[in-house]
């Protein structure tokens, strides 16, 4: 059995208002997943019930063979870690402060982090190659940086799933290429089921496997990235006209069709 | 903390010679021979000299259970501080302003007012009512917003009605048998502690510093947010309800102890955020010996710049108002508290 995540009739809804209906998919080792959908279609939600944050009304989530539902919270931390969306400290902490803070869910309840941990929080900073901020204030990073932070702190969680809200959202360009690249290596090196929410859509061609996309809260479609990035399938979804090309240099693209200029 | 280790060898011996000074200065002086000499004799077992018998009273019966209590209650107002500032994510948090102290006050009062006189009574109602009024002004300003203005505003609400609880029962009480210990819990001052109440007070302050010192790095995810704190794998309303629980019961026994003193558990643990940063394994220690350095000295001006005792909480105000407003100018440049 290799899906690592698998997720089965998922329905979610605040009150009376429903978000998600009945999702199923799974995701597999060594995948890089892309969540797929318009605003207030549901990615967010969708991974919030993943970790168990919100529990789903219906429908079961299981990572590595085992029910999320019911779990305590340190058991799926050391299950699977999440990349939050952008960030912003209260209280000043520095990046290796807060990448030794991955190490949470792995302590004793009365230990402190040791000396080893901290060393190890750097290595986990240097393998991204930004050993350099360890002492930097996170709140005086950049956004690409912050989310470097981040994405070490969740790796230094040593878990093999890994959830990313919007990673590359208050990124520049190149910085968006950029954490996206580490993300699909690392998904690679170490096996990981990595799931992406994401609006780019090029960005999920580009470097997901698999793309799973939502729309008004029900799955669309998903499948690998060669079936399911197709112009029908991105204009159904996004409620568009587009056009996807072929590059000379690499996957497809999609971008809006021309647009009609009276004459 | 390793990176720390001057600066908490600095504040250690700062405190030290605070307790000797404190312990030297007032209208009765007693020099620091002769406080050695007292100190030796006593612990040897044997009667101070004749000559130095007052001085051996007054040292004994009133100075040391003030300082004492003066430094327990500041290192308790200042971490309960730290802790509920953190646990809020919000720099403008204290216990004072969720409500815990004036909530507290009301509880000792009414004790006072139902002839309540016992110890266990004040104590257990000033707790009582300290975590009711944390509860409300956490239920408030969550359903407001769960803002940080919306929680200020919420603990002002419940302040408010508590503090208006104080004040008739102020009205209500015998003006010549209830009402000076009422006037006493709302001005507060360690004028009157005495061994007993020091002694009982440090039963529940000392073991309640213990319990948030051993849990202290948790309060390092918990700053960062609820739902990040979950995802790193802690159980945050398990969390909460634990550090409020301890928070409430030392800002509880101190309030019982000397009455309603603000402003120490707001600037003190900014003060230390400053000085060692915000990361808890350092800030947490640090901020209790800064509380109990700053209250002492504060307790020891009170009763030495006039002829008169000045209630503490005044000069407490006088400082801690302009060290905020400072805080509050430079927030941008600090890169906090920005949210």
């Amino acid at each position: 059995m290799s899906e690592l995540v698998s997720v089965a009739g998922l329905s979610f809804g605040y009150r009376n208002k429903p978000v998600l209906r009945d999702i199923t998919f799974k995701v597999e080792r060594g995948s890089l997943c892309g969540l797929l959908g318009p605003n207030a279609s549901g990615k967010t939600t969708l991974l919030k019930c993943l970790n168990g944050i919100l529990t789903p009304q219906e429908g079961d989530v299981s990572v590595a063979g085992r029910m999320v539902a019911g779990l305590p919270r340190q058991e799926i931390a050391r299950l699977m870690a999440v990349v939050p969306q952008q960030m912003n400290l209260v209280f000043s902490f520095t990046a290796l402060q807060m990448v030794v803070m991955g190490r949470a869910a792995r302590l004793g309840t009365l230990k402190l982090p040791s000396g080893k941990d901290r060393e190890a929080a750097r290595d986990a900073l240097e393998d991204l190659g930004v050993g350099t901020l360890a002492d930097r204030p996170f709140n005086e990073l950049s956004g690409g940086e912050r989310q470097l932070v981040l994405l070490a702190r969740a790796l230094f969680q040593d878990t093999s799933i890994l959830l990313l809200d919007e990673p590359t959202s208050h990124l520049d360009f190149r910085n968006q290429y950029r954490i996206m690249d580490v993300v699909s290596d690392i998904t690679e090196k170490k096996g990981l089921a990595t799931i992406v929410t994401l609006h780019d859509p090029n960005l999920a061609g580009r470097y997901c496997s698999h793309l799973v996309m939502l729309k008004d809260g029900r799955l669309h479609r998903e499948g690998s990235r060669q079936k399911v990035f197709e112009r029908q399938t991105l204009e159904e979804v996004y409620g568009m006209q587009v056009i996807v090309e072929r590059t000379a240099h690499g996957p497809a693209v999609v971008m809006p069709a021309p647009r009609t200029v009276a004459p | 903390m390793k990176n720390h280790r001057i600066t908490f060898i600095v504040i250690i011996i700062l405190l030290f010679a605070s307790i000797g000074v404190a312990l030297v200065l007032g209208r009765f002086h007693i020099g620091f021979g002769a406080i050695w000499d007292i100190i030796v004799t006593t612990c040897c077992g044997n009667e101070a000299e004749p000559k130095l018998a007052t001085s051996s009273l007054v040292l004994w019966s009133v100075r040391f259970p003030r300082v004492l209590a003066a430094i327990m209650v500041g290192a308790a107002l200042s971490v309960a501080g730290a802790v509920f500032q953190s646990l809020f994510r919000n720099p403008l948090v204290s216990p004072a302003i969720l409500g815990v102290t004036s909530g507290a006050s009301f509880g000792a009062t009414l004790a006072f007012f139902f002839a309540a006189n016992s110890a266990l009574a004040v104590e257990g109602s000033a707790f009582l009512f300290g975590l009711l009024a944390v509860t409300l002004a956490y239920q408030i300003g969550r359903r407001s917003g769960n803002s940080v203005t919306s929680l200020v505003l919420s603990g002002v609400i419940v302040s408010a009605l508590f503090t208006a609880g104080v004040s008739f029962l102020k009205y209500k009480a015998d003006p010549y048998q209830q009402l000076p210990a009422m006037v006493f819990w709302t001005m507060g001052s360690f004028n009157s502690v005495i061994w007993v109440d020091a002694v009982r007070a440090l039963l529940i302050i000392v073991p309640g510093l213990a319990a948030i010192y051993l849990f202290r790095w948790w309060l390092n995810p918990i700053a960062l947010g609820d739902e990040d704190a979950m995802t790193l794998g802690i159980d945050v309303p398990k969390a909460r309800i634990f550090y409020i629980l301890i928070g409430t019961l030392i800002v509880a026994a101190s309030v019982s102890l000397c009455g309603n003193i603000g402003w120490v558990g707001l600037v003190v643990p900014h003060m230390a955020r400053i000085i060692v940063g915000s990361d808890h394994d350092a800030l947490i220690p640090f901020t209790a010996l800064l509380g109990g350095l700053f209250m002492l000295v504060m307790d020891t001006l009170a009763r030495t710049i006039s002829g008169g005792e000045i209630p503490v909480g005044i000069l407490t105000a006088l400082l801690g108002a302009p060290f905020f407003a400072y805080l509050l100018v430079t927030q941008e440049k600090r890169g906090e508290w920005q949210n």
